[in-house]
């Protein structure tokens, strides 16, 4: 008797009759509410109009954390920490509600918060740096790659990356 | 035309950011899911996925029909829920549907979470549209579980379609190492 190698599993599917029924149907004849499908679009589009009001809620949580990595430089790593934790939570959104600067910025933030970085005073002024940045992109609704505005940013923000760790 | 009905269907949503989280929560509940619960990360689905099969009634969810999560998730990401899921022996349902949603949907990443077992892949940022084709593809058309020494999921191919070269498959459904178990 030869030793089973492979196994496959076919299981009765439950989750078809869960929401179908046990008729017998095609699939051209199975499609979702259209009138569910419609309300469901309207929702998410409001709430990604939400979207700038909610970042600047995370913006202004950077910016008091940073204040405190100013005020206290010996809690420093553990600021660090939550500076890395919340530009976590912005770097992979962005891009998702139309606005790409913000990922990219936050994208930067999370690299200069790892807990392989130095807490010095110097990336303390680059995360504020960031920090302007996105504050920027926020209040004025810099939206897609931001143009000619969009690229002074990037520049800006790496300018004053050169400045400080020179 | 019959409308697929979710409302005796339990979802379980992993994700960490709270933002896109309430967005994939209020989505299916205006979608029709009967039950929608959400957790931050993956050890809080751990928990939470070993709670509904101890205490449901604790829960607040008798039983998880699909899970959708992220990928990029701290401490616990969603490819290790993923591998929890699928390999380890205090996985209630190693079967459970699991869609991984994430930002980066470079073909790497979708053949690692294909290695790993995944159902459905979505990236973001996602659409009703997108959503509902991938919940359509988890209800109406499952594939059988392969289980051999390196892998364990849905079977990764998902249509005969002929194969230019060499079929990596040297065992078919006659072979006497092969087992299929009806369920």
């Amino acid at each position: 008797m030869a030793k089973v190698t492979v196994r496959y599993y076919r299981h009765k599917n439950k989750l078809r009759e869960k929401t179908l029924g046990l008729a017998p149907l095609n699939d051209d004849e199975i499609s979702f509410d259209e009138e569910l499908m419609a309300k469901a679009m309207k929702e998410l589009d409001d709430m990604a109009e939400d979207y700038p009001d909610w970042v600047s809620g995370l913006i202004d949580k950077l910016a008091a954390v940073h204040r405190r990595c100013v005020d206290t430089p010996e809690q420093r790593f553990k600021l660090f920490e939550q500076l890395h934790a919340i530009a976590h939570d912005m770097r992979g959104q962005g891009g998702t509600f139309g606005y790409p600067l913000i990922s990219n910025f936050s994208d930067g933030l999370y690299d200069f918060t790892g807990v392989n970085t130095s807490t010095s005073d110097t990336n303390v002024e680059i995360i504020k740096s960031h920090i302007d940045a996105m504050r920027v992109v926020i209040k004025q609704r810099i939206s897609g790659d931001g143009g000619e505005i969009g690229k002074q940013l990037k520049d800006g923000l790496e300018a004053a990356i050169r400045k400080y760790r020179k | 035309m019959s409308n697929i009905d979710l409302s005796h269907v339990s979802i379980l949503v992993v994700e960490d950011s709270q933002f896109i989280r309430s967005l994939i929560v209020n989505s299916l509940r205006v979608l029709g899911v009967g039950s929608v619960q959400s957790v931050d990360d993956g050890s809080q689905a751990i928990e939470f996925i070993k709670q509904v099969k101890n205490d449901p009634m604790r829960a607040g969810m008798m039983h998880i029909d699909i899970i959708i999560s992220d990928w990029e998730m701290s401490p616990v990401d969603g490819m290790i829920l993923l591998r929890w899921i699928r390999r380890h022996k205090d996985s209630p349902d190693r079967f459970v549907p699991f869609l991984m949603l994430t930002g980066y949907s470079e073909p790497k990443r979708v053949h690692d979470a294909r290695t790993m077992g995944v159902n459905e892949f979505m990236s973001k940022p996602f659409t009703i549209n997108a959503m509902a084709e991938k919940l359509f593809s988890i209800i109406n058309k499952p594939r059988q579980f392969v289980h051999t020494a390196s892998y364990f999921g849905p079977d990764r191919r998902r249509q005969s379609i002929p194969i230019d070269g060499p079929d990596r498959r040297v065992l078919n459904y006659d072979s006497p190492e092969v087992e299929v178990v009806n369920g």
